[in-house]
């Protein structure tokens, strides 16, 4: 059932024609975001000047009871800005102005289309920047953050974006424009901001967010270490946390990891080893050249085959490029590969590695691991050939790691998020009643449930479809984002 | 259902566990109160007389925590002071310094009251180092959210919800904590200035590479009466956190970034330096406090011009990262709605606290643009209004049940 003539016209006087694109070749650019699997042409996509049009937009939606999906820059891996059909894709892409920094009081003030790095940037003159830092943050924008929670490396000591956003205006799938949060943290009454952040876009639009800014580190020291086996990596990174050392970041890879990396990039990483670490330090000099001697001796302890220190800024970028690097590059070692995304305590790690490598073998299928081994967030790569007829095995390991995830006192998502992707695995993390009550709280804010209606949330309809197979972003393609 | 009037004492609930709470909340009819350690039994609206208390001092212990992963979980009847007493031994703590917790405040009530201490400035309240919950909802639900890991976006947060919720929404009966390690070394440094230069030298601080773990102004005056003005005479504190040998060397630079009058507090003394700010958080008897969120730097001067501030009767508080302030006012109903009044005009939130028994004045400024949302999410988890009637009045009172006649 397609958009009346009448509703399509509405929107057009509500937001301006020349703001509306309703050529179906023009929408397909729109059909889906980093989860290239699962497509849908949306009716129609708006394009919102600023923030009153994204009301007058909403608003429409809610007079004509037509679904709508908010869209920031498409790099979501979870499908949370899959199109509905019959529905409309409101693209914040236009609201990308910095509206403010304040040194002082620490805060910009910023419009959901401006990037995760364009944040830093206008901050960096003030010896400040902006903490979340997602892999694809050169085009990931902060509207989009807000929706999916978004972490990054860096997030086990500085935390994800709920703990840096302190306010957002936020427009109410009524159309009804609100307040959540404010100007510090303290607000009184239920924590709606804290719901809102990582809702996935189901709970509402946010046309402004105000984010805590925090002073530069004075130094940053950066070292990548090389073990004889993964446990012996995980150990040390048990042992850095035994005492009592927070790093800003501590990410594991393992042989075919590196090995991919290292094909693409060159950034120093020795092939053939079992498993590599990098770990980050940041503070104040004092307190890093401490805790800097404590990891390489922890790292010596556990039989480091190799120790690289980054003598400067230049071979810490390289490094991180590496890391960063894993996932792009295993395109060069697979023709295809799925890549997965969940959580488990970080003291299970052995054991969930363990788990996969079997689970892969019984599969007939290679599995590369990255991830970020401080908080036991797993990104797995499970590798296969389309051509060969692999993808529905593939498919299926893959989904079966992100349950072995839960099984082992994890989560389903780290970091990528439910969207559509996961929306039928829900029920294996939460019982009916958990679900329910998350249902009457996205009830409370959308209760003609028009807001990004499918995902998070299993449905009945949803679950009974199939994704086609991986096709890669055009993003991806042309090496702006990584997937992480 | 009990019939009840106001004469008759409300009924207390005594549960131990996740299955007694659901039943006394399943087995009781009407209004309910949930109460903790009563350290903030009186925070925010006065309650409507209520046919039950669930007293939740009972529901306590820890139920699992791991070490190793740095989580803890607990019930949320549990003192955090108990809770960080048998972390201790392993070197961990949850990172919470509010200022009742030496009073005995439970887990639950510090995430349904949103408090929280100096080292938000570092760690956030509770809302950020919470992992998970189960709640009790007015209809007998159990409800999880969240889980064991510390990096998981699988659903919504209703722990957000709860936080701040102030026993209006559901019990919480489990909490899942992030933890972090116990500093191994803290150190304080104090500069003493009146309320007007606090700003100045927070600059500096925050400006430098010294990453202060809380920074924080508290006037002199305790409000008793004696002595300068509130406004007048006080101390800046900053505390860092840190290894023993790196920790000297930074104070060094602290102090020196302060200038000359800056002085590093003695070891011994530390504990009771933060203290006497606890208890200024706490006000005393006769005090009418106020919780306040507002820009830092439009903070000291909103602080200043507060009705009975600038006066000997006062203690006053002002994080100067993180923009929350206590000010304990001299108690008098139309200087606080002036004072709830004045901070909202700075875009601000306020909330009070303890006040004396009967005391009129109203717990909140104005309601917030969302209200409309907060109403319906209370419709959707406790539909006839159960829980905490009158806390939030008159943001999102419902026909209350209040007592069943």
């Amino acid at each position: 059932m397609a958009l009346e003539a009448g509703v399509r016209s509405a929107f057009a006087r509500a937001i301006g024609a020349e703001n509306v694109i309703d050529d179906p070749v023009r929408c397909r650019s729109y059909e889906c975001d980093g989860l290239t699997g699962y497509r849908v042409v949306p009716e129609l996509v708006l394009l919102p000047r600023d923030a009153e049009a994204v009301a007058a937009a909403v608003r429409m939606c809610a007079q004509h009871k037509v679904p709508f999906v908010a869209r920031g820059a498409g790099t979501g891996l979870s499908g949370g800005a899959l199109p509905v059909a019959d529905g409309v894709v409101i693209s914040l892409s236009r609201l990308k102005r910095v509206l403010e920094v304040d040194p002082v009081n620490r805060r910009a003030v910023l419009e959901p289309g401006v990037t995760n790095l364009e944040i830093t940037a206008a901050a960096a003159p003030h010896g400040l920047y902006y903490a979340p830092d997602p892999s694809s943050q050169q085009v990931c924008t902060i509207g989009g953050n807000v929706a999916e929670n978004s972490g990054g490396a860096h997030c086990l000591k500085y935390g994800f974006t709920t703990n840096h956003v302190l306010s957002m205006e936020v427009v109410l799938p009524d159309g009804s424009v609100v307040t959540l949060g404010g100007d510090t943290a303290e607000q009184a009454g239920p924590d709606l901001r804290g719901v809102f952040l990582g809702s996935e876009g189901t709970l509402g639009i946010t046309t402004k967010i105000t984010v805590r800014l925090l002073r530069t580190p004075e130094t940053v020291r950066t070292l990548l270490a090389d073990f004889p086996s993964v446990s012996a990596a995980g150990d040390v990174v048990s042992d850095i946390v035994a005492a009592g050392i927070v790093p800003a970041a501590v990410e594991m890879m393992d042989t075919l990891a590196i090995e991919a990396a290292e094909e693409a990039v060159h950034a120093g990483y020795t092939v053939g080893v079992p498993a590599a670490l990098v770990v980050e330090l940041d503070g104040p000099v004092e307190e890093c050249d401490v805790q800097f001697e404590q990891v390489k001796a922890i790292c010596d302890k556990h039989g480091c085959t190799r120790l690289h220190i980054a003598g400067g800024p230049q071979e810490r970028a390289a490094i991180w490029r590496g890391r960063k690097a894993a996932f792009a590059a295993v395109g060069r070692i697979s023709p295809d590969y799925f890549v997965q995304d969940g959580v488990v305590p970080r003291t299970r790690l052995a054991e969930v590695l363990d788990r996969i490598a079997r689970m892969g073998r019984d599969a007939g299928l290679r599995v590369a691991n990255v991830f970020h081994a401080g908080d036991g967030n797993l990104h797995p790569l499970v590798l296969y050939s389309a051509a060969a007829g692999e993808t529905e095995r593939a498919e299926k390991l893959s989904g079966e790691i992100a349950e072995l995830c839960v099984e082992l006192g994890g989560s389903l998502s780290g970091e990528h998020g439910i969207g559509t992707d996961k929306a039928c695995s829900m029920p294996k993390m939460f019982g009916e009643d958990d679900l329910a009550v998350m249902h009457r709280v996205r009830g409370a804010f959308d209760p003609d449930g028009l807001c990004n209606p499918g995902k998070v949330l299993p449905t009945p309809r949803l679950c009974g479809e199939r994704p086609g197979r991986y096709r890669p972003h055009p993003l991806e393609e042309s090496g702006v984002i990584e997937r992480l | 259902m009990t019939a009840a009037d106001d004469t008759t004492a409300p009924t207390t609930l005594r549960p131990t566990d996740l299955r007694s709470v659901r039943e006394a909340v399943l087995d009781s009819a009407g209004g309910l109160a949930i109460a903790g350690a009563g350290t903030a039994a009186a925070w925010g609206g006065d309650l409507d007389a209520v046919d039950s208390v669930l007293d939740m001092t009972g529901v306590t212990g820890v139920i699992a925590h791991n070490p190793g992963d740095m989580t803890v979980s607990v019930h949320a009847g549990t003192p955090l002071r108990r809770l960080n007493s048998e972390l201790a031994p392993h070197g961990q703590q949850v990172s919470l310094d509010a200022a009742r917790i030496a009073r005995g405040a439970t887990v639950g009530g510090l995430v349904a009251t949103a408090d929280a201490g100096p080292a938000a400035l570092v760690h956030g309240s509770l809302r950020d180092l919470v992992i998970g919950t189960t709640v009790v909802l007015a209809d007998g639900t159990v409800a999880r959210s969240g889980g064991h890991v510390i990096k998981n976006v699988a659903g919504y947060d209703l722990a957000k919800l709860v936080h701040g919720s102030y026993g209006t929404l559901g019990v919480l009966v489990e909490v899942v904590l992030r933890l972090h390690p116990v500093p191994k070394r803290t150190t304080t440094v104090a500069l003493d200035c009146p309320l007007a230069e606090a700003s100045g030298h927070a600059r500096r601080v925050l400006d430098g590479p010294y990453e202060p773990v809380a920074l924080e102004w508290r006037s002199d005056s305790d409000g008793s009466g004696d002595g300068p003005a509130a406004t007048e005479a006080g101390r800046l504190l900053v505390r860092v956190e840190g290894t023993e040998d790196a920790l000297s060397g930074r104070a060094r630079r602290l102090r020196a970034a302060l200038g000359p009058a800056a002085t590093e507090i003695a070891a011994d003394a530390e504990a009771e330096e933060w203290a006497a700010h606890a208890e200024r958080v706490r006000g005393g008897p006769g005090h009418a406090v106020l919780r306040l969120g507002a820009l830092p730097s439009a903070l000291p001067g909103l602080l200043a011009a507060l009705p009975g501030a600038a006066t000997p009767d006062a203690a006053l508080t002002i994080g100067l990262g993180t923009g929350v302030a206590t000010a304990a006012l001299p108690a008098d109903a139309e200087a606080i709605e002036a004072a709830h009044r004045a901070v909202h005009a700075a875009g601000g939130t306020s909330a009070l606290r303890d006040r004396p028994t009967g005391f009129g004045g109203p717990a909140w400024g104005p309601a917030p643009s969302a209200v409309g949302v907060l109403k319906a999410v209370k419709t959707a988890l406790d539909p006839a209004g159960r829980f905490g009637p009158g806390r939030f009045a008159p943001w999102f009172e419902l026909t209350s049940p209040g007592r069943t006649t």
